[in-house]
Order: structure tokens, then C-alpha cells, then sequence
């Protein structure tokens, strides 16, 4: 296992992002998207996938020191913002895992070149739409209020880390310069998630979804409240040869409440048999 | 000075446990808390009341914009501002104004516009905010990112279909339309004038210097809390080299004014509280979607504290607190003239929006305050700032040009209502 990842940026050239890559591991390649949080730390699941794999993290225009949010004008350029990524990289049909987001993202690039994507598995991705079980909304809600619908227990050690960056966002005037710049970081990230997925996280990916060629895997908390796992459900359906993980005792953020269990599912996958 | 009489329209009968059962009176409020034949006489009544300022003096009268809110029952102020277009013909019409970005396309609010100014004989001053993120981005779902850049495509468009005189396609990132041909065109040319409400951030400012348009500051917590944010603002002024005209500001106070101070907090006390308590009780949580704000206005925010909005105070006060707060000026006249002098030399602003119908208040308190603002405090404030032009007001047609409701029928009555004789060649 590897606990601190190397750091890379990755000027994709002029006009275009330049994106931090978090890598770490050997092995086959794994393009790992991010959730609409980022990627805070190199903990929870990200250290035991880079104990098998080589595994790459790009972090989107906006989280960390990656930028050029302005080079992306909608959600078609930000698919191919992520080829562009696979292509700066050097990578052939990499295993892709996505989370929340970062899994939206993937499936859509999946559909969109399906014979350049290797392998892939989902963990809880946005994307679809009942009315029956609205997606909580992200961005009308104060940053404490969102955790518990991202956390099974709220008195685990992910739940209450969070919980402590959310005291940031008070209005209290006695941060520090580092923590003011932490928010700043973190309003910064929101604005990309918002600039996709404002108001409602769904433009059309079920459609599509009968293009993914790449063998699927679904991993989806059970105690999930802020996307239904009903929706592992339609993803199975509409996917050919996907299969569905439900992981118990995990929330939303199942990597960071459940690393082990959720990296087991994703490991399996990647090396069937 | 110029004055103008702004009404807000809140609902007025929010109940007793309002702040205990809703976390907020905007966006998620349920409708069924709305009786519409309360809101029938609601309208009428709210109507009269601005109808009553322009026949009491007041240079202008002023509507704005909100959705799904408790406190602003104006969907459309176009609406509103074309129903006092007919029932008035004096003052000028402050439509504060139309958060063109959600107009599809955005000219549409040309078009209305313009049919406003040439209804009225050329009255209308025409507001285009960018909207708070209640209105814009949860009840009207624009992305908060890109919001800005469509505020200002919108805003190029509208200007430009007021003033060609030859049909253009205009290519957009936001609208595309082959063909922009609108008619009617306003009357006052090149167009209305301009004015741009905000909160206090540096891009407004400058936008509004660099287009020469009248910056107006809405705040619900007072002159006393402004005066460091228009301070911001005639600094920015002087370091682009504008000419510190109180003409190009706004400032909008609620005001209540009774015949003593003592009769002015009995009255006026549960309506105030009703405003501060009930109709500003607001939902954190949506006050800041993500990329609403540049990141330069959230480090001034977190700096200056970001919680503490010009929309988000005055609530837990007692009527002392607010009084020597000056979230609202209140007393007997002499009283109320006195503070809004200071408040004029002291933010040095040319134009007040005075909101005298507050919270709750009925229309017998509200026109009394009216009466006496009008009568016994404009007159004493009128000539601050007589030695400045004013730039930022519309060029209407000549009172004794402008139609007068109603009086095209009464010309032809007699002919009208008797059989049209036959003619035997």
C-alpha cells in the first residue's frame, strides 16, 4: 500500500485544463474519478486499489491545483475533457472507477467511446432520475446538513471529519488564513460539480447507457439516503452484463465508510476469476 | 433629491408560528399557506397605495421582481408596472426590474419594456438585476456558474434590439436568434435609463461605471450599515475617474413616519416585526449555491463575514434597536427629516427608494405615512443635491403630451352610445 500519492500536473496545452494527477501503485492502470468532494485525502479505499494497481487520479479544473474550468462550456466537454486526460496520460482502455460524480462521468465516456474504456465500476454515480426517489439536492443545503444524507453513521471517523470541515463554513470570524483558504478550495470544487450538474444531476444518461460496451460493475451503500440504491437497479437493466454490490452499513461516501469491502468489490472486478 | 415610493408586496398573513414550522419564506414556502382571494384584495390594495404616492408627489413608483416568496408577491412587476401605467400619469415607473437572465429569449423583456415606456408617455426606468440566487437559481434553476455571463449576454442583446433600426441575427452562447426586429421600440432614446440593483460587490460597480448606469443598493438593514459599502463604491467611482454624481446611487430605506414618535412605534410596531421576523426569516442554505459569487466577492465575504448579508438581519430586535440601528428611520416627521438628510449627506445618494408600506401594514397607516413623507418631509430634503444633473432619469414625454386614461371614450361618448343616424343621399 502507498499512503502518500505523487503529484504530477498535467498541462493538457494551450486553452485547455491543466489538471493534478494523484498517482500511486504499480501495476495495470485504474483511472479513478472523484466525487463532487474530491479527493481530501489519500485514505479510505485509494490506497488499497493502489496496493494491486497503478492507479491515476486526475483531479477536475477547480479541486486542488488543477484549473481551466472556463475551457469547459458543458457537459460534452467535460467528457472529452476526460479523454483528453486518458490520451495526456498514456493510457489503453484503462479499468475506470467512478464515484457519485466521478461516476456520472465515467459511464457517460463509456457511452460516448465505448471501445476506449476498458473496464468499469460505478459507486453510487448520478446520472438518473425518479420522481419517486428525487436525488437530494447538493447545493440548497448548508454543508452540515448535507452529511448525514452522505454517511450511514454519522459517529464513524469519515462522518465526523466531515463534520469538522463543515464548521468552516459558520459565521464565525476567527478562521485561519489556512482555513479560509481550505474554504475558498472547497467553494472552488462546488463550482465545477454545480457548472454540471446544477439544479437537477440528469440530462439524459439513460438513453445512452445501452452503449457501454466495457463490463460494469454497480457498487452502491445500502444505507445510501442521498442517491436511492433503487437506482443500481436501472443501471443493471440498461447495461449489458452489469452486475450490482451492495455494501451494508455504508452511506453515499461508501469508499470512505466502508474502504475495505467496497475496494474488495472493485479488486474482484478488475481481475475476474 | 429624488424620490421613490417602493413596494415590495409581502403577504401579510404568515401565521403566528411561521418561523417555528418553515425554515424559510422563500422558495420551499408551501402555497397552501396563500389564500388567493386574500391575495385579490391584496393587489388592489397594494395598488392603490402606490397609486396614492404618485398622486401625493413622489417622483417615482417602484415594483421589483421575486419568485415563490412570501414577502414580494410580484412574479412579474411588468404586470404590475402596466396596470399603474393606466391609473397613473405622473410619476415615473421604477420597474427594479427584470432579472434578465431568465428571460428566454431575453428579448423579451425589450419588448416589454418598451411597450411600458410607450404606454406611459416614455416613464419607465428599467432595472436589470442579476437576481438572487433564491429567485434565479432554486425557483428559476439557472446555473449559478454560468449565471453572470448569461446576465451580460442578455444584457447586450437587450440594448442592442433597442437600438438597431434594422433586423440583426445575433449568435449567442446562451439565445440564437436568426431575426431581432422589435417591435414596439421604446420612446425615450437612445433608451430608459439604466439602473442596476446589488448588494455591494466590485463587478457591479464597475459595470455600472463603465456603462454609465445608476447603481442602486438594496439593504434591508439601514443607511447606518451602508455607509461602508457606499463608501466602497464612491472610492471605486473616484479611482475610475467618475465624477462623484449622488445622482448615479440608490439607496432604499423603509421608513415610517406617524404623527409623533411615540404614536409611530404603537402603530407600526407589529408590522416592522412582522417584516423583520416573519418576511426576513430566510434559508441559509440557499442563500450561496456554488459559483453565484466570484471568487473575489467570497474572500471579501469571508473577511467581512459572510453570514451577515445585507439581506439577512434585523431579526430578534427589539423597535429601540431597529430605530437606533437605522435599519428603519421612524418617528414624527420632523424626526424622519432629520435622518433622512443624514442619510443623504452621509451615503451621499441623489435618489431614496422609500419603502413606506412595511411587513403587515394596513392601507390606512400606510397612506397616512405616505401623506405625511410626502407633505411635511419631501419639502424640507427636496434641494440636497440640486447643484448635481441628473442623468439617470427618464425623459418622458411632456405631462400635457402624455394621453390621459380613459379620456379617448369620454371624447366620443355621445356618438358612441346614440344610434349612428341613416343617411339618405
Amino acid at each position: 500500500m502507498s499512503d502518500t500519492p505523487r503529484s504530477t500536473l498535467l498541462k493538457l496545452g494551450e486553452g485547455r485544463p491543466t489538471i493534478q494527477v494523484l498517482e500511486a501503485g504499480e501495476g495495470e492502470p485504474l483511472l479513478f474519478l472523484h466525487g463532487a468532494g474530491g479527493i481530501a485525502a489519500w485514505q479510505g479505499a485509494l490506497p488499497i486499489l493502489a496496493g494491486k494497481y497503478h492507479v491515476y487520479a486526475p483531479l477536475l479544473p477547480g479541486f486542488g491545483q488543477s484549473n481551466g474550468l472556463e475551457y469547459l462550456e458543458d457537459q460534452f466537454d467535460l467528457f472529452q475533457h476526460g479523454f483528453d486526460v486518458i490520451e495526456a496520460l498514456g493510457l489503453e482502455r484503462p479499468y475506470v472507477v467512478g464515484e457519485s460524480l466521478g461516476g456520472w462521468m465515467a459511464a457517460e465516456m463509456a457511452a460516448l467511446r465505448p471501445k476506449e474504456i476498458g473496464r468499469l465500476a460505478l459507486a453510487a454515480p448520478v446520472g438518473l432520475w425518479r420522481d419517486e426517489a428525487p436525488v437530494v439536492d447538493l447545493f440548497g443545503r448548508m454543508a452540515h446538513e448535507l452529511a448525514p444524507y452522505l454517511f450511514h453513521d454519522m459517529n464513524g471517523p469519515a462522518a465526523q471529519q466531515m463534520l469538522g470541515l463543515t464548521q468552516l463554513f459558520s459565521n464565525k470570524d476567527d478562521r485561519t488564513q489556512e482555513q479560509i483558504e481550505t474554504l475558498i478550495g472547497m467553494s472552488r470544487g462546488f463550482r465545477t460539480v454545480a457548472k454540471f450538474l446544477f439544479p437537477i444531476p440528469e440530462s439524459g444518461l439513460e438513453r445512452r447507457l445501452w452503449r457501454i460496451k466495457a463490463p460494469t460493475l454497480i457498487v452502491w451503500g445500502e444505507q445510501d439516503r442521498f442517491i436511492s440504491p433503487m437506482y443500481a437497479e436501472i443501471f443493471r437493466e440498461k447495461i449489458a452484463g452489469a452486475k450490482v454490490v451492495t455494501i451494508p452499513n455504508a452511506g453515499h461516501l461508501v469508499g470512505l465508510e466502508a474502504p475495505e469491502p467496497y475496494a474488495r468489490a472493485v479488486l474482484g472486478w478488475g481481475s475476474p476469476g | 433629491m429624488k424620490f421613490n415610493w417602493f413596494h415590495l408586496m409581502p403577504y401579510r398573513w404568515l401565521p403566528d408560528d411561521f418561523r417555528e414550522r418553515y425554515h424559510g419564506v422563500w422558495v420551499d414556502l408551501p402555497n397552501a399557506l396563500y389564500d388567493p382571494e386574500r391575495g385579490h384584495v391584496l393587489y388592489n390594495e397594494y395598488l392603490d397605495m402606490l397609486e396614492y404616492a404618485d398622486q401625493q408627489g413622489f417622483d417615482a413608483i417602484g415594483v421589483n421582481e421575486h419568485h415563490q416568496n412570501g414577502y414580494g408577491m410580484m412574479p412579474s412587476p411588468n404586470l404590475m408596472a402596466a396596470a399603474l401605467a393606466r391609473r397613473t400619469s405622473k410619476a415615473m415607473l421604477l420597474v427594479l426590474g427584470n432579472s434578465i437572465a431568465l428571460y428566454n429569449p431575453p428579448t423579451r423583456v425589450a419588448e416589454e419594456f418598451a411597450m411600458l415606456d410607450v404606454i406611459s408617455g416614455g416613464r419607465l426606468i428599467a432595472g436589470f438585476p442579476v437576481g438572487t440566487p433564491m429567485d434565479v437559481n432554486f425557483c428559476y434553476g439557472q446555473n449559478p456558474v454560468t449565471l453572470r455571463d448569461k446576465y451580460r449576454e442578455a444584457h447586450d442583446l437587450i440594448l442592442k434590439a433597442w437600438q438597431e433600426r434594422e433586423p440583426f441575427a445575433w449568435n449567442g452562447k446562451y439565445t440564437k436568434l436568426r431575426y431581432v426586429n422589435i417591435w414596439p421600440q421604446p420612446i425615450q432614446k437612445p433608451h430608459p435609463p439604466i439602473w442596476i440593483p446589488g448588494t455591494g460587490s466590485i463587478e457591479t460597480w464597475d459595470f455600472c461605471a463603465e456603462l454609465g448606469y445608476n447603481y442602486s443598493y438594496l439593504s434591508f438593514s439601514g443607511y447606518k450599515r451602508a455607509r461602508k459599502v457606499l463608501e466602497g463604491y464612491w472610492d471605486r467611482m473616484a479611482a475610475l475617474g467618475k465624477e462623484p454624481n449622488p445622482y448615479s446611487c440608490t439607496f432604499f430605506q423603509q421608513i415610517c413616519v406617524s404623527d409623533t414618535d411615540e404614536a409611530c412605534e404603537r402603530e407600526w410596531w407589529p408590522h416592522v416585526n412582522y417584516f423583520f421576523n416573519k418576511c426576513l426569516h430566510l434559508y441559509p442554505g440557499m442563500m450561496g449555491p456554488p459559483g453565484y459569487m466570484t471568487e473575489a466577492s467570497i474572500r471579501a465575504g469571508v473577511v467581512a463575514q459572510a453570514g451577515n448579508t445585507s439581506l439577512n438581519m434585523g431579526g430578534n430586535k427589539s423597535w429601540k434597536e431597529l430605530v437606533d440601528g437605522g435599519y428603519i428611520i421612524a418617528g414624527s416627521p420632523a424626526t424622519v427629516r432629520q435622518q433622512v438628510e443624514e442619510l443623504a449627506r452621509g451615503l451621499r445618494c441623489g435618489h431614496l427608494g422609500v419603502a413606506l408600506h412595511i411587513g403587515s401594514a394596513p392601507m390606512d397607516l400606510t397612506n397616512r405615512s405616505t401623506y405625511l413623507f410626502a407633505n411635511e418631509v419631501i419639502p424640507h430634503v427636496r434641494s440636497i443635491w440640486s447643484e448635481w444633473e441628473d442623468h439617470w432619469w427618464p425623459k418622458a414625454m411632456p405631462p400635457e403630451k402624455r394621453e390621459q386614461p380613459g379620456s379617448h371614450n369620454t371624447a366620443v361618448q355621445a356618438q358612441a352610445e346614440r344610434p349612428t343616424e341613416v343617411r339618405h343621399e
